[in-house]
């Protein structure tokens, strides 16, 4: 069956599209959806590192939206809005999903395997360079290669730009543990993405 | 500072959490050492890669499917206490 198809263009702007969602709109509601399910499924799914885990978040995302919707004050835009609650319940299944932790995933010091091995410069510069989809594969591969308790600090701090206080508000940790996860993180994921790096 | 000293506080050093005295050692340490230059400066770059990670898209098997489900949870939400409040006011007023 083909999805709900719809002019992007109906709603002026978010005003007018809250007003429509407020109203029940059908249109309205397409809209909400195709603008911003990708954006809250992308989180979701670096957060879990399971497609049908992210799903089922996307869809628990828009159903607290619908809930919430009236109460909203349209103050942060509907993105940011939407992504926060993504962030917040897929944190939460985390939490009450949580599998066996592996002691040395919570280990507050560098193991002695994370030592950079791969010692050649990157040929590829990251900040010339679109990610194109190659290279977001073999990024999103490393990324769900990482332990959740890793994963989790790296997503939160160094792609959706959370301060270190407010990522351990989010985790429940002290800061000094956020540091250390996220310094574990960015060093594994050098590793798993040095040899592609070197060579593109 | 060793290698591996510099190596346990690059995060503080790129994160720019680090005490002067110590920012000084790194860099002394670095412009000596091309193994931790490389590291740190692959380090760096990972950082910026990441950034801004575009949105990935759902694949176009799923997405259909997702969006019915997702628009027919939005359509049927229960009616808020809010609305049901002003529903009650309205219909009092008429």
């Amino acid at each position: 069956m083909p999805g709900p198809t719809i002019d992007l263009t109906i709603y002026e702007n978010e005003e007018t599209l809250l007003a429509g969602l407020r109203r029940r709109d059908p249109d309205a509601c397409a809209c909400l959806i195709k603008r911003f399910a990708p954006l809250v499924y992308a989180q979701a799914l670096r957060l879990l590192g399971d497609a049908d885990e992210a799903e089922g978040v996307l869809q628990q995302t828009f159903i607290k939206a619908c809930e919430k919707l009236d109460t909203y004050e349209g103050r942060s835009g509907l993105g940011s809005w939407l992504y926060r609650i993504a962030t917040n319940e897929a944190l939460m299944h985390l939490r009450q999903h949580s599998p066996r932790i592996d002691l040395d995933d919570v280990a507050e010091t560098i193991q002695a395997d994370e030592m950079p091995q791969r010692l050649k410069p990157w040929t590829l510069d990251p900040a010339a360079a679109a990610l194109n989809s190659e290279l977001r594969a073999m990024l999103e591969q490393a990324l769900a290669a990482l332990p959740e308790t890793l994963r989790v600090v790296f997503v939160l701090r160094d792609i959706q730009g959370l301060s270190t206080e407010e990522t351990a508000a989010a985790l429940g940790l002290g800061e000094s543990a956020v540091k250390v996860r996220l310094h574990r993180a960015r060093l594994r994921l050098r590793e798993l993405l040095a040899a592609y790096m070197q060579e593109h | 500072m060793t290698c591996e000293e510099l190596i346990a506080h690059l995060s503080s050093y790129i994160d720019h959490e680090m005490d002067a005295a110590l920012v000084a050692e790194v860099q002394e340490h670095i412009a000596h050492c091309r193994n931790c230059r490389v590291v740190l400066d692959t380090t760096q770059r990972l950082i910026v890669l990441v950034h801004d990670e575009g949105r990935r898209i759902i694949p176009a098997s799923q997405r259909s499917a997702l969006f019915e489900r997702l628009q027919q949870a939005f359509l049927n939400r229960p009616q808020t206490q809010s609305q049901s409040d002003q529903h009650s006011s309205e219909d009092s007023a008429v």
